[in-house]
């Protein structure tokens, strides 16, 4: 890949500018020897890393990302089976290890279908073109005269065909073909159709292997005490006398371990991304382990974080807001067009810290022996586990084995390899096989979090109402500063996109960002910084289209102007049309303008990044007497560019609303004494079914443009959807999160 | 001392202390793990199994009070995934990572069998126990209508 563009650099631009980038296509010099030794049975055909196809008609594809929900299974399968011409119902899909011949096997950035698109369909095609020459030269005909069809190839002038079970053997003595044609998407039979999971049948009957159910013989569990404060570490325990008690196995004291960063890149001076301190209590079951972790009294040497609260780190933002911070971009003279504007709005909005919560708590089975070591980890980047955990116990990373397990979500937690050093250490020191599990309290308790962050917005509206001049201050801790040290630049450091919405659309716009000092650790939470910049970008927005007294799809729409490609100043091309026809579509969809009950209320918010463009609207009605919102409908409507498998986008779409909903109505991580203080799901709240809107539709925009991506760009617009409906609905304004019942109840 | 109960329809004794709860005797005991651990605390549902038909957070029920009682787990539902219920789930395409499911579909089971055709209020009392955080709950919902649409009589435990 590229040098110039680093992997976190590229997941942080591509949020914004949905660039491209594809990985090089590469396979090995040499088609795979087969393993199979029974004479008797015809030999499979392995052409490259990715597929093995069956003498009885079947295929195996290989999966080289790690399976978190998103559906990884089924789209990048789709695309080796498309070219690869083969009978979709009979691919088997198997989960890669960690290994180079799969690439870059980072899951994360909404990147797996984009910077699979082309490189796993040319292993398909390059497979089908071996075959297709093999027949070719069995008929002695030109290659050109020959297609593939179904798992044969036939010469239609002739009427001949070849299973290709009966090519193998000719095929395998072919070079694999370096840069092999690809069907015309007219042609796809396979992308692009509505394609059931490949795994399901696995999820419903208790089948499916997470990390948490590897079995390893003589397997011990670890329950982890940690430090409260992150960065602390041990001062004393009663280690002995809890080694004493009985079913007690071992107890090992760890201490903190420096995780490589998880994209590759160096980690800088000043960077915190750290293991925990802890005392680890081993045990032959989860139970025993947990039940005599209990026993451990601890005392820990706390760190300077130890005096933060939520109150300490919001005067900081306050004050950090109330002068200029790292201009980002400055069009126009915004101090000039505001102070001479029509109509003037200021607010100011907060977002706080978040857990990310995924239902299969942290989990790590390593066995460490012999110099070497094996982990099964439910991980979103294997290769960072790898190097992590080498780096922890000093040994080559080519001596760390690593199996990835069925995933129980993702969401961007699993990209922090934490857990897998704690479990490699643990295991060195305890001379056995260890799987460390984590309870539910040490995982909101210990997340890297989504950082809080704190907003201050200015707008001016001309004479005729339109959006002259707009001001966005925003500070919150840095996740760049997290993990890559002290040494970044102020702009590598922000949390704010300086060519996000509403960015050439704006004459006179000024976006600023100030760092905020926090010693909590941080964290990549689904769509990042958008998560919470998108909602007070697209709020304020409509408290602007409120102050203008002008519809806010009109609104929206007169902003984003005509339909037009802006070069951003990057790489990147910002497309207008494509921003536009999501926002109409979504218009249209949800009868937008259509007269509603009395208390009901419809918010649009839109979202563009990722490769992709997202707007929602959601119709709510609010109980003035208790504060309650129902959520009636959320219409969402999509452009992803090519939509490889449209099932996988809808059920994407739907999650991502649903995920975005917790975080507007129940979630927040607050600190008192450098001290999480949620610890489960009854303090830190989630949403559930009796919250869940009524009904999401979903609407996928026709296009041949190359995929964008779809893990996480249904997440940023779903906040400000609901409260602008909530605005449409009461009148109040909703600027603050999570939304709570109170601040909608009738005075 | 042992302590006696059926599990999916087959007599089973185990020796362990008398409070560990059922989830640890079923994965860490029995190695039967599509019982999932989700928060130790009945918040989440991913630990739900049906006691005696009745759904319930095995993560917070002691072995010892399980004695002589039908326990039915995800793994005794079905054979070969026909139940009704996983039925309408593979239609409705309804799990993402999968790790909550067990829990949901063990919950949705124990809905329909006391009421067959639940209405959208009924679900959302039975099954606001089990968390997903994929966001499958509006699936969730379908599937359950689904299900409870298809032919009587097939909807029933194995156990």
């Amino acid at each position: 890949m590229s040098s110039i563009v680093t992997r976190r650099a590229f997941l942080k631009t591509s949020a914004a500018t949905g660039a491209s980038l594809l990985f090089p296509f590469c396979f090995s010099s040499s088609p795979r020897k087969t393993t199979n030794t029974d004479p008797t049975a015809a030999a499979p055909f392995l052409p490259n890393a990715w597929l093995e196809l069956e003498s009885d008609g079947g295929a195996k594809i290989w999966c080289g990302k790690s399976e978190v929900g998103q559906g990884v299974r089924t789209a990048l399968p789709m695309l080796v089976a498309e070219e690869l011409c083969c009978d979709w119902r009979r691919v088997q899909v198997v989960q890669a290890d960690l290994d180079p011949k799969y690439g870059d096997q980072l899951t994360g950035g909404s990147l797996s279908v984009r910077t699979s698109y082309e490189n796993l369909r040319k292993a398909g095609a390059a497979a089908r073109e071996m075959l297709i020459s093999a027949a070719a030269i069995e008929w002695n005909v030109p290659h050109s005269e020959c297609r593939a069809e179904n798992s044969a190839v036939h010469h239609p002038s002739t009427s001949r065909s070849f299973a290709y079970s009966q090519l193998f053997a000719a095929a395998a003595q072919l070079q694999p073909p370096a840069d092999p044609p690809l069907k015309n998407p007219s042609d796809f039979r396979i992308v692009g159709k509505p394609t059931p999971r490949t795994d399901t049948a696995q999820k419903i009957n208790g089948a499916a292997r997470f990390g948490i159910d590897t079995r390893v013989p003589g397997m011990l569990i670890a329950s982890l005490e940690r430090c409260p404060v992150y960065g602390g570490t041990v001062r004393t325990s009663n280690a002995e006398k809890v080694r004493k008690m009985p079913g007690v196995r071992a107890v090992i004291e760890l201490k903190p371990a420096h995780l490589t960063h998880q994209f590759g890149d160096e980690s800088g001076p000043g960077s915190r991304n750290y293991s925990c301190a802890g005392v680890a209590v081993l045990a032959d079951s989860t139970w025993s382990a947990m039940q005599a972790r209990k026993a451990l009294e601890v005392e820990w040497n706390e760190v300077e974080h130890a005096q933060e609260t939520t109150a300490s780190l919001r005067e900081k933002f306050v004050k950090l807001v109330s002068s200029e911070g790292t201009v980002l971009r400055s069009d126009g003279d915004f101090e000039k067009a505001h102070a001479s504007a029509a109509k003037k709005l200021e607010a100011i909005y907060e977002v706080p810290f978040l857990a990310h919560a995924a239902m299969e708590p942290p989990n790590c089975t390593a066995h460490v022996r012999d110099g070497e070591c094996e982990l099964w980890v439910p991980t979103q980047i294997p290769g960072a586990a790898a190097e992590s955990v080498a780096q922890a116990l000093g040994i080559p990373r080519e001596r760390v084995k690593v199996h990835v397990t069925f995933i129980g979500g993702g969401f961007g937690r699993r990209l922090i390899q934490d857990y897998a050093v704690e479990a490699a250490l643990i295991s060195r020191d305890a001379h056995a096989p260890v799987q460390v599990i984590w309870t539910r309290e040490d995982d909101i308790r210990h997340d890297f979090y989504r950082p809080a962050a704190y907003h201050r917005l200015h707008a001016g509206l001309d004479p005729q109402n339109n959006l002259i001049a707009w001001r966005h201050r925003a500070t919150s801790p840095s996740i760049d500063i997290f993990y890559n040290g002290t040494g970044i630049s102020p702009r590598g450091a922000a949390q704010l996109d300086g060519s996000s919405f509403p960015a050439f659309g704006v004459p006179h716009l000024r976006l600023e960002f100030a760092v905020a000092d926090s010693g909590m650790p941080l964290g990549y939470w689904r769509s990042v910084e958008n998560s919470g910049n998108q909602f007070v970008i697209s709020s304020f927005f409509d408290e602007a289209a409120a102050a203008a007294d002008r519809d806010p799809v009109e609104f929206l729409l007169a902003v984003l102007g005509p339909a037009r490609k802006i070069n951003s100043g990057s790489d990147s091309v910002i497309d207008i049309g494509r921003r536009r026809r999501v926002i109409e579509l979504a218009a249209e969809k949800s009868n937008w303008g259509k007269p509603l009950p009395k208390s009901a209320g419809r918010g649009i918010a839109a979202h563009f990044g990722y490769g992709s463009y997202v707007a929602q609207v959601a119709e709510v009605s609010c109980d003035s007497a208790t504060g309650n919102i129902r959520i009636h409908r959320v219409t969402c409507a999509i452009d992803c560019g090519t939509a490889v498998n449209p099932l996988g986008v809808q059920a994407q779409m739907e999650g991502a609303i649903n995920f975005g909903l917790a975080a507007a109505l129940k979630s927040a991580i607050t600190v008192n004494r450098g001290r999480v203080e949620q610890s489960n799901f009854h303090d830190y709240e989630v949403l559930r079914l009796s919250d869940a809107p009524a009904a999401i539709d979903v609407h996928i925009l026709p296009s041949t443009e190359p995929p964008g991506g779809c893990g996480e760009p249904g997440v940023p617009p779903i906040a400000a959807a609901l409260g602008n409906a909530i605005f449409a609905a009461t009148g109040k304004r909703i600027r603050r999160l999570p939304i709570r019942p109170a601040d909608l109840r009738a005075p | 001392m042992a302590i006696t109960f059926t599990l999916n329809g087959k007599p089973q004794s185990v020796e362990v202390s008398p409070d560990m709860p059922l989830l640890w005797v079923l994965r860490d005991t029995l190695n039967m793990t599509g019982t999932k651990f989700g928060c130790g605390m009945a918040l989440c549902g991913a630990c739900t199994v049906h006691i005696n038909g009745e759904a319930t957070r095995s993560c917070i029920t002691a072995i010892s009070s399980v004695a002589g009682k039908k326990v039915t787990t995800i793994e005794g539902l079905s054979a070969d995934g026909s139940h009704p219920v996983q039925l309408a789930w593979m239609e409705e395409d309804v799990p993402q990572c999968g790790y909550c499911q067990s829990g949901q579909i063990m919950s949705a089971v124990a809905l329909l069998s006391k009421k067959p055709k639940p209405t959208d209020a009924d679900i959302d009392d039975a099954m606001s126990g089990n968390i997903c955080r994929c966001g499958t709950y509006q699936r969730i919902r379908k599937a359950i209508h689904r299900a409870a649409s298809m032919p009587a009589g097939k909807a029933k435990s194995a156990a």
